[in-house]
C-alpha cells in the first residue's frame, strides 16, 4: 500500500522496484489525490480528497474491525489498546463520515481494507503525502494502527515505511540534529547528558530546544538572534517562505555553508563555499537504516571545504578544539555514544552496507525491526484524532494547490538545474491544472497564468493535465524564478511542527 | 544434478539455464542479446550454441535448461563456424571508428579525443592530467610536436583539422598560470633506478618511475637537464623558462638530478649497479653530427653545435651574410637565430620544399622571417678568401632510381654559382655514436644494430643486458620529442614490473579487431560530415615576423581559454563513445574473427536529440536488450527486413522515456552512448569508487568512474543492495554540477545585510562568524542561537552541527530538514 507518494518520481528507484513487484502479481493499493504513475496502475487507487488520509484510514480500520479482519493473536501477544481504538472508530467515525471527509467511496474503502489485511504479508509505504498535513502525525499513527491491527510487521516483506525525501535525512535524524534527542536516538535525560558531558568534558544545555519553525516564530518576536545553516536552501524550500525571510530578516548572524549560492544567501551574512557528497568522505544512512559510505569521487573546487572540516576550524575558534583528522575519527567518536551504531566500523563498511542496530561489531546489523516484539514491550494503539487542513476552498480560492516533487529535479534544484541535460527536458516550474478547470477559466495549456493565495502570488505557465483532478492543481518548488513557496499554507502539524505543504487554497488568473 | 561441460563434470542448480550454468562455473559462452531477469530477444543473436550429446542439431544456451547427465561442448569447429558466420553478418552492419584517428597516431598513446573533450567542457586541468598520464612534458611537447595527429584529423573533410597541439599547449599553460593538482605517488618501494641523460626521454622514464614509488637518480652530463629541448631548440620555439618550470616539476616529485657527471668518464653501468641501483636506463640521446662531404667542409661550423652556443647564452658573430646547409629542424632553427642575429639568411637544399625533414610549417615561419631557400642545389666546396667564404653551389636533378628505386639528387653541371657568406652552417643531422662501448664490460656487450644504434625491444625498451633499459633517439637515432616521451613511459612501465617481480599481463590490442570509417582520410565516407557547418580552426596568435626577429622571445602566442574551448568544441568525436562498455569487440576478439569486410560508409545520421543519449544507429547489433530492460516503454525498436540481408532499424525514444539511462547500461556497442561520458576508454579503464547517490533517501549504491580527477560516469552495482543496478535519470546523469562554473569557491562576507557581498579568505570569514556567535552568546543567551543542519551532511557532519550546537554554542536549538 503506497500511501501520500510518488515514487516512480520522487524515489524513482523505488518506482521501479514496485514496477517489478507488480509485474510478478504483488496487488498495489495507492491513497493520493492524484492519479500519478503508479496510481493509474494500482489495483485500487483511492483518490482521497487533500487532507482526508485520517478518515479514509480510520475507514479502514473501522472496515477490519467490523469484518474481524484483524489478526487475534498478533493483537493480543504484542500490542495494548486495542479496545480503545475500537471504541474510537464505532463512535467517531460513521460510514457517512468517512465518506464525506475521506472523497472515498466506502466500497473502495471496504476493499482496500479486505486487501490490505487479508494478504499474508503486506508493506506500506509512505510519504510526505501523509506527513505534510496539519494531521500529519496522526495520518502516521493511523498507518502504524493498521499494521498493528493486521500484525504485518516484523516479517520479511510487511512493515511500515517512509519514504525519506533526501538522501542522508535518516542519517542527519540519526545523529541527533533535532531538538528533543541526542545522537542514536538518546532522550534528552540526565542519564543521556552525564554520558555525553564526560564524553565532551562540558557542562551541556538543560533547556528544551527550538524546533525550526519555532526558531521563526521567536526570530519574530525578537527572542532569536542567529542561524547558523548547513546545505538546506530554507529560503526557497520552506512553506509560506516570506514568513521565513521576514524572520531571517530580523536575525543579526545567519551563515550559510552550500555548494551553490542559496536563496537564503539573500538573508546571510556569510556563505562559505562546501565541498559536494561527491567530493568528500562519510557516511550517509538511507531510508532502510542502511549506513553506507560516501567516498571522494573528486577533489572539490580549491577553495571549497568538506562541511565536517569548516565546522572543525569553527569551533576551534569558538574556544572548543576538536581536532578530528578524518570524518573516520569523528564516526569512531560517534560509534563510542551511539548504541545503534556501535557496531559498524569503517572496515565493516568499505565491504558491506549495514542497517542499525548495529550493537557489536560482530552483530550482522538489523534489517527488519520488531521481529520479536517492540522495545517498549507492547505497542500501543493511538488514537489518531482528526485534524482538518488550515484552509478549505471557498469561494474566494476555489481550489487547491498540491505541493510534490518532478522526476527531473531535487529539491531546491541547485544540483539537477547545474547538471547537464535536465533543464533541457524540465527547464521551469508549471502549474498543473485539470483541463476542466482551465476551460471554465479560459486557460490553454502554456499559457501563463498568476497563482494567488491568502500569503502571495507567483506566474506560472499552466500545464494542462489528469493527473490532477478537477478543483485541485498541483506544482513542485523545485525553480529559483518560480517560488511556489510563497503561496504554500500557514498550518502546520502542532507536534512535528512540518508545514503543511500539501494544501494550499488558491485561485488562478489567466494573463 | 550433475552435468558435463567439455568434458568437466559439474554440480549445478535445477532450474537455471546452460548459459548460467557455464557462467556460474566460469566457462565462456559468447552472448550478446542474453539479459538476466528479462523476456528473451525477439531476435536471438544464436552466438551461445553448443552441441549437446545425441542431439543433431545446436541449440541455443540461453534458452536450454539444465537437466541431469547432460553433457555439453561449447566450443567445437562446427559451433565456431556458425558464430563466425553470425559475427561477420554483424561486422558488414558495423559502422564506427573504435579509436579516434588521432589518438591511434599520436606516438606517445596519448588519450587526444579525451583531452579535447574535456578542454571543450572547460575541464582543463582534467584535459592536462589525462595528457600527463602518457606525456610528463605537456609544456615543450605543446610547443614543438611535429603532430602525428592533426594529418589524420577527420575534420579536414569539413575545412581544417583540429589544432590539437595548440590546445595541449593551452592546457598546459594554463596550469602553469594557475596551478596544478601534483599527481599521486604509489608508496616507497626503496628500489633505486639511474637513469643516464636528462633529455625527454630520461625525464619521462624518471616520471613515471617516480609516481610508481621507485627511488630515481638522473645522470646528466651537462650543467641542466631538458637534452635537446635545453641545448637546441631556440628560445622562440620553446622558451628556457618554460623548459626549466617543467624540469623542476618532475624533479620536485623526488627525482635526484647529478649534473655534470658523464657516463664513461664518471661511472658505467658497472659501478652503477655496485653503487646499489638495481635498473639503469640509457637515454643519452644522438648528439653526433655528420659532417659535409665537399671540399672545405672544415669551414662550416656544425648546427648544434651553434644552437647549443646560444643556448648557451655564448654571444656569437655570424656576419652579414650566412649560408646554411641542410634542411632538417637544426637548419631551419639555425636559420631563425641567424635572422634575428641581424644576418641574411640563405638555406641551401638539394631536394624539393616538399622533401625538407623539418616541419613545413616551420619552414613557413622561417620564410615569412625573411630567410631565403635555394632548393634543389648543393653545395661542391667552400672556400676561405680573407675574413669571408665562398660555397660554391649548383643545381641538382634526379638521378635514375638505383637499385632500391630511389632518385639522388646530383649536380647539374654548367649551373654553378656562388654564394658569398661570413659564416657557413652545415646541417646534415646525427649518426650513431658507439663510442660507448669501451666505458666498461657491461657497455662491450650491449648489442647495437647495423647502423651503429643500440639495440632495445620496441615495447619495453629492454637492451640484452639484464637490469638495463635504453631509449630515446640514443636507440632510434634524432626523432621528435613525444617519441623521446614515449620510449621512456615504455621504459618506466617495464622496470617497474622487473622491479616489482610482476610479468605484464599482455593486453590484446590488435588491430584486426578495430572498426574504422576508413584507415585514409580518402576511404572515409564524406556524406555523414555534409551536415556539419565549416567552421575553420582558431588561428594561433604569433608575433609579427618583423617585430619577433628583433628578439629571442615566443613567437606563438597560444590560445585563451575562449579560443581553445572554441577550438575543441569543433572536434568531430570520432572514437567510439561506448569503448569500454562494447561486448561486440570482446566477442570478436574472443572468438578470433577479424573486422574484415566492414560497412564503408554510414546508414544512419547520429542522432543527439534526447537530452541525456546519443544515438548511433550505425553501431546496433539487434539485441534489443535497450528495448528489454526499459520498464516504461521508452523505446520503440523496429527492424524491417528489406530483402537481400539489408534491414532498416527504426528506434524512438518514447514520450514515456524517463532517461533513467538503463539501455545505455545494457547496450553492448556504442548505439547508445551517455552524452555526458566524453572521454573515450578501453574496459576497465578509470578508478571506480564506490559510493551513494547525492539525491533522494533510497541511498542508491553508486560506482563513479573517475579518470584525471573528473567524473566519466556513475553507474551502479548489480550485486549490492538497495538497488542493485539500478539507477534513475538524477542518479546516472544528474552529476555534472559539481563541475559548474556557478560553484561557491570563495567564502562571502558583510557584515550588514545592506551591504554587498566580498571575497574574503577562510581565516576572515570564520573569524567574523566565531566574532559574532559569541556576541549574540553573550549578550542574548546560546538559546537565542541555532544550528540546522541538513541531508547535504554526511553522518559525521550532522554529527558535528549537533555537538556545535549542544557542546560548543550551549542549545539544543539543532534542526534538520527532515520536513521537507
Amino acid at each position: 500500500m503506497l500511501c501520500g507518494a510518488n515514487p516512480t518520481e520522487a524515489h524513482p528507484v523505488v518506482g521501479q522496484k514496485i514496477l517489478h513487484a507488480l509485474k510478478k502479481g504483488t496487488k498495489l493499493i495507492v491513497i493520493d489525490p492524484r492519479k500519478t504513475y503508479l496510481a493509474a496502475r494500482a489495483d485500487l487507487w483511492l483518490s482521497v480528497r487533500p487532507g482526508g488520509n485520517i478518515p479514509l484510514l480510520c475507514g479502514m480500520l473501522k472496515v477490519i474491525i467490523e469484518e474481524k479482519l484483524y489478526n487475534k493473536d498478533f493483537i493480543n501477544q504484542f500490542t495494548e489498546h486495542f479496545e480503545a481504538l475500537e471504541r474510537y472508530l464505532a463512535t467517531e467515525w460513521s460510514v457517512e463520515r468517512i465518506e464525506r471527509l475521506s472523497g472515498v467511496p466506502w466500497v473502495f474503502i471496504e476493499q482496500a481494507a479486505r486487501l490490505y489485511a487479508r494478504a499474508e504479508k503486506a508493506l506500506i509505504l509512505y510519504g510526505l503525502g501523509v506527513t505534510e498535513h496539519r494531521g500529519g502525525t496522526n495520518g502516521v499513527i493511523c498507518l502504524a494502527n493498521l499494521t498493528l491491527a493486521c500484525g504485518h510487521i516484523g516479517r520479511a516483506g510487511t512493515g511500515i515505511m517512509p519514504l525519506r525525501g533526501q538522501n542522508n535525512v535518516q542519517g542527519a535524524c540519526d545523529q541527533g540534529t533535532l531538538p528533543y534527542t541526542y545522537p542514536g536516538y538518546q532522550p534528552l535525560t540526565e542519564d543521556t547528558l552525564a554520558k555525553f558531558e564526560e564524553a565532551w568534558g562540558v557542562k551541556l544545555p538543560r533547556q528544551p530546544g527550538l524546533m525550526e519553525e519555532q526558531m521563526y516564530e521567536e526570530a519574530l518576536k525578537g527572542n532569536f538572534k542567529g542561524l547558523y545553516i548547513i546545505g538546506y536552501d530554507v529560503a526557497q524550500t520552506q512553506a509560506n517562505i516570506a514568513h521565513v525571510w521576514k524572520a531571517l530578516s530580523r536575525m543579526e548572524l545567519v551563515v550559510v555553508q552550500d555548494i551553490f549560492f542559496p536563496l537564503t544567501g539573500r538573508f546571510a551574512h556569510v556563505v562559505l563555499p562546501a565541498a559536494s557528497m561527491l567530493e568528500k568522505e562519510g557516511t550517509v544512512t538511507n531510508g532502510e537504516r542502511r549506513i553506507m559510505r560516501v567516498r571522494a569521487a573528486v577533489s572539490p573546487p580549491p577553495e571549497a571545504w568538506p562541511d565536517w572540516k569548516i565546522l572543525c576550524e569553527l569551533s576551534k575558534r569558538l574556544g572548543y578544539e576538536i581536532c578530528y583528522r578524518s570524518p573516520r575519527d569523528i564516526f569512531e567518536e560517534m560509534r563510542f555514544l551511539m548504541p545503534i551504531y556501535a557496531g559498524a566500523s569503517y572496515e565493516r563498511l568499505d565491504s558491506s552496507e549495514i542497517c542499525w542496530p548495529v550493537p557489536e561489531e560482530d552483530h550482522p546489523g538489523t534489517k527488519i525491526l520488531y521481529t520479536n516484539g517492540f522495545p517498549r514491550g507492547k505497542a500501543s494503539f493511538g488514537i489518531p484524532r482528526h485534524w482538518p487542513p488550515g484552509e478549505e476552498p471557498d469561494k474566494e480560492y476555489p481550489l487547491i494547490l498540491i505541493t510534490g516533487r518532478r522526476l527531473y529535479h531535487y529539491n531546491c534544484g541547485s544540483m539537477t538545474t547545474h547538471s547537464d541535460g535536465f533543464l533541457e527536458v524540465c527547464p521551469e516550474e508549471c502549474i498543473e491544472i485539470n483541463p476542466r478547470d482551465a476551460l471554465a477559466l479560459g486557460i490553454k495549456d502554456g499559457d501563463l497564468v498568476r497563482i494567488i493565495s491568502r500569503r502571495g502570488e507567483i506566474e506560472a505557465k499552466a500545464k494542462l493535465s489528469n493527473r490532477v483532478l478537477p478543483g485541485q492543481t498541483f506544482m513542485a518548488f523545485h525553480f529559483k524564478d518560480r517560488l511556489t513557496n510563497i503561496l504554500t499554507s500557514e498550518a502546520v502539524d502542532p507536534k512535528t511542527y512540518t508545514p503543511e505543504y500539501k494544501i494550499t487554497a488558491v485561485r488562478i488568473q489567466p494573463l | 544434478m550433475e552435468i558435463t561441460i567439455d568434458g568437466q563434470k559439474f554440480e549445478v542448480k535445477e532450474g537455471i539455464t546452460l548459459l548460467e550454468a557455464a557462467k556460474q562455473k566460469g566457462i565462456y559462452i559468447p552472448s550478446l542479446c542474453h539479459l538476466p531477469g528479462r523476456d528473451p530477444s525477439p531476435r536471438p543473436c544464436g552466438l551461445c550454441i553448443v552441441e549437446i550429446e545425441g542431439e543433431p542439431e545446436p541449440v541455443r544456451a540461453c534458452e536450454t535448461r539444465v537437466r541431469p547427465g547432460l553433457c555439453v561442448s561449447t566450443n567445437t569447429s562446427r559451433l565456431k563456424e556458425i558464430r563466425r558466420q553470425i559475427l561477420e553478418t554483424l561486422i558488414g552492419r558495423h559502422y564506427g571508428d573504435c579509436k579516434a584517428p588521432c589518438s591511434a597516431a599520436c606516438p606517445g598513446g596519448i588519450n587526444v579525443q579525451g583531452y579535447i573533450a574535456h578542454i571543450a567542457r572547460g575541464e582543463f586541468l582534467a584535459a592536462l592530467n589525462l595528457i600527463k598520464e602518457k606525456n610528463p612534458l605537456p609544456l615543450s611537447v605543446g610547443r614543438v610536436c611535429p603532430r602525428f595527429c592533426e594529418p589524420r584529423c577527420r575534420r579536414v573533410l569539413v575545412d581544417q583539422p583540429i589544432a590539437i597541439n595548440a590546445l595541449k599547449r593551452f592546457v598546459a599553460d594554463w596550469a602553469l598560470a594557475h596551478g596544478e593538482t601534483i599527481p599521486e605517488r604509489l608508496p616507497e618501494t626503496g628500489k633505486r633506478v639511474a637513469i643516464i641523460g636528462a633529455g625527454p626521454a630520461g625525464l619521462s622514464a624518471a616520471y613515471y618511475l617516480t609516481l610508481y614509488g621507485h627511488q630515481v637518480t638522473i645522470f646528466e652530463a651537462e650543467e641542466e637537464a631538458g637534452g635537446m629541448l635545453r641545448w637546441a631548440i631556440p628560445n622562440f620555439r620553446l622558451p628556457v623558462e618554460i623548459l626549466k618550470h617543467e624540469v623542476q616539476s618532475i624533479i620536485n616529485l623526488g627525482v635526484k638530478v647529478k649534473y655534470g657527471k658523464r657516463w664513461g668518464r664518471d661511472f658505467n653501468l658497472k659501478t652503477l649497479f655496485e653503487a646499489g641501483f638495481e635498473a639503469a636506463f640509457l637515454a643519452v640521446g644522438s648528439t653526433k653530427e655528420r659532417t659535409l662531404d665537399v671540399e672545405g667542409q672544415e669551414e662550416a661550423i656544425p648546427a648544434l653545435k651553434f644552437l647549443k652556443m646560444i643556448k648557451k647564452g655564448q654571444s656569437v658573430r655570424v656576419g652579414e651574410r650566412v649560408v646554411i646547409i641542410g634542411g632538417g629542424d637544426a637548419a631551419i632553427d639555425t636559420a631563425r637565430v641567424c635572422r634575428r642575429l641581424g644576418a641574411e639568411v640563405t638555406l641551401i637544399y638539394p631536394r624539393s620544399r616538399m622533401e625538407m625533414l623539418a616541419h613545413q610549417r616551420e619552414i613557413r615561419e622561417a620564410e615569412k622571417e625573411g630567410v631565403t631557400l635555394f632548393l634543389m642545389a648543393t653545395p661542391l666546396r667552400i672556400t676561405r678568401q680573407g675574413s669571408r667564404l665562398e660555397v660554391e653551389v649548383a643545381r641538382t636533378i634526379l638521378s635514375e632510381p638505383d637499385e632500391r628505386g630511389v632518385r639522388r639528387p646530383i649536380p647539374m653541371p654548367g649551373t654553378q654559382r656562388i654564394f658569398k657568406a661570413d659564416t657557413v652552417f652545415s646541417a646534415m643531422g646525427q649518426r650513431a655514436d658507439t663510442a660507448f662501448r669501451s666505458y666498461g664490460e657491461l657497455e662491450a656487450r650491449l648489442k647495437t644494430s647495423p647502423g651503429g644504434q643500440i639495440k632495445a625491444n620496441p615495447s619495453t625498451q629492454a637492451t640484452n643486458i639484464k637490469g638495463v633499459w635504453a631509449g630515446g633517439d640514443f636507440v632510434s637515432g634524432p626523432r621528435t620529442v613525444i617519441q623521446a616521451v614515449a620510449a621512456g613511459r615504455r621504459a618506466a612501465e617495464s622496470i617497474n614490473l622487473y622491479l616489482c617481480g610482476t610479468k605484464k599481463t599482455s593486453v590484446f590490442v590488435s588491430p584486426r579487431f578495430n572498426f574504422s570509417r576508413g584507415k585514409r582520410l580518402d576511404e572515409v565516407d564524406v556524406s555523414q560530415y555534409q551536415h556539419i557547418p565549416s567552421r575553420p580552426r582558431e588561428a594561433m596568435p604569433e608575433r609579427d615576423p618583423e617585430l619577433r626577429i628583433t628578439d629571442c622571445d615566443e613567437v606563438e602566442l597560444g590560445y585563451t581559454p575562449e579560443m581553445a574551448i572554441r577550438e575543441a568544441k569543433r572536434c568531430l568525436k570520432c572514437g567510439c563513445l561506448g569503448l569500454h562498455k562494447c561486448d561486440f569487440r570482446e566477442v570478436l576478439i574472443k572468438e578470433g574473427v577479424s573486422v574484415t569486410n566492414p560497412l564503408k560508409k554510414p546508414r544512419y545520421e547520429i542522432r543527439e536529440d534526447h537530452p541525456f543519449i546519443n544515438l548511433d544507429l550505425n553501431k546496433c547489433i539487434r539485441c534489443f536488450k535497450c528495448v528489454r530492460v526499459c520498464d516504461y516503454g521508452g523505446i520503440e525498436l523496429d527492424i524491417i527486413d528489406l530483402g537481400e540481408g539489408i534491414e532498416e532499424i527504426h528506434l524512438e525514444f518514447t514520450d514515456k522515456c524517463v532517461s533513467c539511462g538503463s539501455c545505455v547500461d545494457v547496450c553492448p556497442t556504442g548505439a547508445l552512448t551517455k552524452k555526458a561520458a566524453v572521454v573515450p576508454r578501453a574496459r576497465g579503464e578509470g578508478k571506480k569508487i564506490n559510493s551513494v547517490c547525492p539525491y533522494c533517501g533510497t541511498g542508491c549504491n553508486i560506482q563513479i568512474i573517475v579518470k584525471s580527477n573528473a567524473i566519466l560516469e556513475i553507474t551502479a552495482d548489480a550485486q549490492r543492495p538497495p538497488n542493485y543496478g539500478s539507477l534513475c535519470v538524477k542518479g546516472r546523469f544528474g552529476f555534472t554540477f559539481y563541475k559548474s562554473k556557478d560553484r561557491l569557491t570563495k567564502p562571502l562576507l558583510r557584515e550588514e545585510l545592506d551591504e554587498a557581498f566580498r571575497e574574503v579568505s577562510w581565516d576572515e570569514a570564520l573569524d567574523f562568524v566565531a566574532a559574532r556567535i559569541k556576541k549574540i552568546v553573550h549578550q542574548y543567551g546560546p538559546h537565542t542561537f541555532g544550528v540546522l543542519s541538513s541531508s547535504r551532511c554526511t553522518n559525521e557532519e550532522n554529527y558535528l552541527a549537533q555537538k556545535l550546537a549542544r557542546a560548543i554554542i550551549g542549545t539544543n536549538n539543532v534542526d534538520n530538514c527532515a520536513r521537507v
